[in-house]
């Protein structure tokens, strides 16, 4: 085989485990944030609701 | 007269029209990695970049340079890594118009923005450092651009750091503002060092023309869907902290 692909083929294996790890941290990463927001923004969704309804039931009572 | 030109300020809003594109930002975002990621793997060429002492034949085709299949992280870690310039950008500007208005929002618009510039940092940090440690055999060192990025990773942290240290809120935002500012002052730097100081081992593929057509267009790809990304990003977190703020608003109100 030519030297040149046997120099590129034998990177591989000992390359993947930096290549998957790479790619898998950035995806986790990306994810955990995305999720963090996520469950934020329907706690807070939740939040409102409850509060608006108190503040209307405060203004009725005034 | 000022109270005027404060009304007539147009402040940044969830629920504005740039939340109208988000969902389809969203859904290129993901059309536009997968590519990008099938393309790094499947389209680029293994066989470009380092040199070669010699021209070899590689099937029917001269090769001068070769490239290891590490090379596969470059595809994501330099779009990554102008992503976080971009978001520094905007975290720039947003302190700047906060120091000319001293309206609040602009604060939460830079505080965002530096937290999606937090997070393509360390995304950059990631994907380097795993690149590095395959291709130099070292988890660091000291090379002129790693030591500026990893000083505009600790300005960024800085930032978040003091805002938690000030509980005025004014004052908060102010200094956030200038450290911000700081920030995007770094990017520059931390761009040209490369170029500024020759003796630097991070390879420089805009200037050199490291790369080729194929290798240019799986970068271009992964760039635009990281673009999107992080614009998704910064509107989901925008609308959450406005949520955020709401509530708070609403249990003043019933404070009182």
């Amino acid at each position: 085989m030519n030297a040149v692909l046997v120099e590129i083929y034998s990177t591989v294996i000992p390359s993947a485990p930096y290549i998957i790890a790479a790619y898998a941290l950035l995806l986790l990463v990306l994810f955990v944030y995305a999720f963090m927001i996520m469950r934020g923004t329907k706690k807070a969704e939740a939040q409102i609701a409850v509060l608006e309804e108190a503040l209307a039931e405060k203004k009725a009572a005034k | 007269m000022a109270e005027k030109a404060k009304k007539a300020l147009k402040l940044p809003e969830s629920g504005q029209w740039p939340d109208s594109v988000v969902p389809i930002a969203l859904v290129g975002a993901a059309v536009f990695l997968v590519a990008g990621f099938l393309m790094a793997f499947l389209y680029a060429s293994p066989v470009n970049g380092a040199a070669l002492s010699e021209p070899v034949l590689v099937g029917d085709q001269m090769v001068t340079n070769v490239q290891l299949l590490s090379q596969k992280i470059f595809y994501f870690h330099m779009p990554v890594a102008l992503v976080s310039f971009g978001a520094l950008a905007f975290a720039g500007f947003y302190s700047v118009r906060f120091l000319m208005t001293k309206e609040q929002r602009f604060d939460t618009c830079t505080k965002i923005a530096m937290e999606i510039a937090l997070l393509f940092v360390v995304l950059t940090m990631i994907t380097g450092e795993m690149w590095t440690r395959f291709e130099w055999g070292l988890w660091w060192t000291w090379d002129p651009r790693l030591t500026t990025y990893l000083i505009l990773m600790i300005i960024v942290i800085a930032y978040f750091i003091l805002r938690n240290a000030i509980d005025d809120p004014e004052r908060r935002a102010t200094y956030g503002s200038v450290i911000a500012i700081i920030a995007l002052v770094d990017v520059p730097i931390c761009y040209m060092v490369t170029r500024v100081i020759p003796s630097s081992i991070h390879p420089v593929v805009l200037r050199e023309g490291g790369m080729t057509g194929d290798m240019g267009m799986t970068v271009a790809v992964v760039m635009i869907g990281m673009i999107m990304l992080g614009f998704v990003l910064y509107r989901m977190r925008f609308r959450q902290v406005r949520l955020t703020q709401r509530v708070e608003a609403i249990k003043e109100q019933l404070e009182d």
